[in-house]
């Protein structure tokens, strides 16, 4: 549709900008509050103007709430821990059923693809159930009776998941798209499996890899109900959107941060605003790679 | 090109072992397993086993904590049909249907909207996708501060209009409203995108021809831009109830279920069951009813998508 007159233009732009300001109000809200002070925050009803413009929030936040710094280490341990793992089997499993034949190859791949159609949630209980009762750790003994298993332990945040087959499917139509040639090539000049994978394949796997790489940074930076159910009763190995979440729903242990005796909002908006800004920074810089990510997606189907 | 004999030194052949013989013309084989291997004990314990122990367990009663699961057969499938569960069924479908026919409308015209160049795109696109990327759980409690009765951001907003403030955790309805509200933006992005690509790959060729033979932008519309996106709505539409039915946080941080059930999911439900009040084969059968509507969603979208690919060709 290339002719378009002028008062097109502008009534399409106007949509696109109202739609977009209603997107961005809560954002910019919270962005806004966790710059304002109290009495700034609640003299204001559309939206907060920072005036005096604060960096109180993020000084208090990062210096009186001890567990924050852990928190986010917590968090980026788990996401180092979901993308090495997780990545490392998809790209050999993306080498083994492209480049190997052998026995019994599609019937394999088909039964990890089966999983695909399992909803998230008939995993969600027993998988509880399997940590809980973990024989011989936590107290339990071997019939995984007496104790708690791993719950509240770290291996319960770093045990499910590891294989993803989502991932494994990406990076075997990644694999399938490359020629091989260069394998081959690498072959004649004496390289083994090793060798082929990490010096000829891993290069020109890496916007798979990239796409992969930020999707599990999304979603583990984000994830809550997991962590949740197994390390409720932890606040050691929580990871940032939990400890955040629990802290911004009991008001109580942010009131008086500053000796208020009201609920202090501009903190909680800081707190909520730390929490979506590394995603958000990652998207900005990344964005190619997203776009590619949620077409990829859609290539599944 | 002549074949010159020159005179190479052959190495001598070693001795070839059984074994070295064996591995070589196994190789790949060897190696695949290798990896295989680990990764399918992997997945037995940690997807299979899973899988099967919830269907166990959904006929059993037991407290997930001590002693073991006592057989009562379909009971806790009857308890789905028994008190308050049939509305929380009907909540979560209330709640995925309007949440996806107004997101999929919306982002499918942003979209088209979008792909006139527009000056902007970019900025536009990365605003519509930024909510998807955020945490569902803290913005839901973000948007707890919002609906706040008596402090709350929107109440504040209505009061300076000169309304009436909405009491949202007494009045269901609203509720319900804010919640899909909620969901939506938080979910819009990936639609948004998802459409954005796939117009990106219709010819504008086509446009120009029809616009020869004198068609205007709503009969472009209809007849060249839906038909041909017919394969991306449908499978927007088939991940999008797929998703939708599996809303959670929102509802399990906004508003915990209330007013009276009107707003209780089945996600949150299983979640209560399983966690709140230890009935594990309760939440089991929860999880297998869920599994098998969102089965028949999925199995439903794939044949759809099969014939239209048929018609298509």
């Amino acid at each position: 549709m290339a002719r378009m007159s002028r008062l097109d233009r502008i009534a399409i732009q106007l949509i696109l900008i109202v739609g977009s300001v209603i997107m961005a109000y809560p954002l910019l809200f919270g962005v806004l509050a966790s710059l304002s002070t109290l009495e700034s925050y609640n003299n204001s009803t559309w939206i907060p103007i920072p005036n005096p413009l604060t960096f109180e929030n993020y000084a208090v936040l990062f210096t009186r709430q001890s567990n924050i710094l852990l928190w986010v280490v917590n968090t980026l341990l788990r996401i180092g821990w979901y993308v090495l793992v997780p990545g490392t089997i998809a790209v050999l499993c993306g080498y083994v059923f492209t480049r190997l034949t052998f026995r019994g190859r599609d019937t394999v791949f088909l039964l990890l693809l089966t999983s695909m159609m399992v909803p998230g949630i008939v995993y969600y209980v027993p998988t509880y159930v399997m940590v809980a009762r973990w024989p011989l750790v936590g107290g339990n003994d071997m019939w995984g009776q007496g104790g708690s298993g791993f719950i509240n332990l770290w291996p319960a945040m770093l045990l499910p998941g590891l294989v993803n087959v989502f991932y494994i499917f990406l990076m075997r139509q990644t694999f399938y798209s490359i020629p091989k040639d260069f394998e081959e090539a690498a072959r004649v000049d004496g390289a083994n499996t090793p060798q082929v994978l990490w010096n000829v394949y891993l290069p020109m796997l890496k916007p798979a890899i990239t796409v992969m790489v930020i999707f599990q940074f999304v979603a583990i930076w984000n994830d809550y109900l997991w962590p949740l159910v197994v390390a409720g009763g932890n606040d050691d190995i929580w990871p940032i959107a939990l400890g955040f979440q629990r802290i911004m729903l009991s008001g109580a242990s942010f009131k008086g941060s500053r000796g208020g005796s009201i609920t202090d909002y501009p903190f909680a908006f800081t707190m909520a605003t730390v929490a979506t800004l590394p995603t958000v920074l990652l998207f900005l810089f990344l964005q190619r790679y997203f776009v590619e990510g949620v077409q990829g997606f859609a290539l599944k189907g | 090109m002549t074949v010159t004999t020159t005179n190479i030194q052959f190495p001598t052949p070693q001795p070839i072992s059984g074994w070295q013989r064996w591995r070589f013309r196994h190789r790949q084989a060897l190696e695949a397993w290798i990896i295989l291997i680990p990764v399918l004990l992997y997945y037995a314990l940690f997807y299979i086993v899973p899988v099967l122990l919830n269907v166990g367990l959904s006929f059993t009663r037991w407290n997930g904590i001590t002693g073991f699961p006592a057989w009562i057969g379909v009971n806790n499938y009857l308890q789905y049909t028994r008190g308050g569960y049939p509305t929380i069924i009907l909540n979560t479908a209330l709640f995925a249907v309007s949440a996806l026919l107004i997101q999929t409308t919306v982002a499918f015209f942003i979209a088209v909207l979008l792909n006139q160049k527009v000056f902007g795109r970019g900025l536009y696109r990365a605003l519509w996708y930024v909510p998807t990327l955020t945490s569902a759980a803290i913005m839901a409690q973000v948007a707890v501060i919002f609906i706040s009765p008596f402090d709350g951001v929107l109440n504040s907003i209505l009061t300076s209009l000169g309304r009436d403030p909405v009491i949202w955790t007494v009045e269901g309805n609203w509720m319900r409203a804010f919640i899909v509200a909620f969901t939506i933006w938080r979910g819009i992005g990936s639609p948004v995108v998802l459409f954005l690509a796939a117009l990106q790959g219709i010819h504008q060729e086509l446009y120009e021809a029809a616009m020869v033979d004198g068609a205007n932008a709503w009969a472009m519309l209809r007849r060249i831009t839906i038909p041909l996106l017919r394969p991306m709505i449908l499978f927007v539409f088939v991940t999008g109830i797929i998703g939708g039915f599996q809303i959670f946080e929102a509802v399990l941080l906004i508003s915990k279920g209330g007013p009276q059930n009107m707003t209780n999911v089945m996600l949150l439900q299983i979640y209560n069951d399983a966690f709140v009040n230890t009935n594990m084969g309760v939440a089991s059968a929860g999880a297998v009813v869920m599994a098998l509507i969102l089965l028949w969603f999925s199995l439903t979208g794939m044949r759809l998508m099969q014939a239209g690919r048929v018609e298509g060709e």
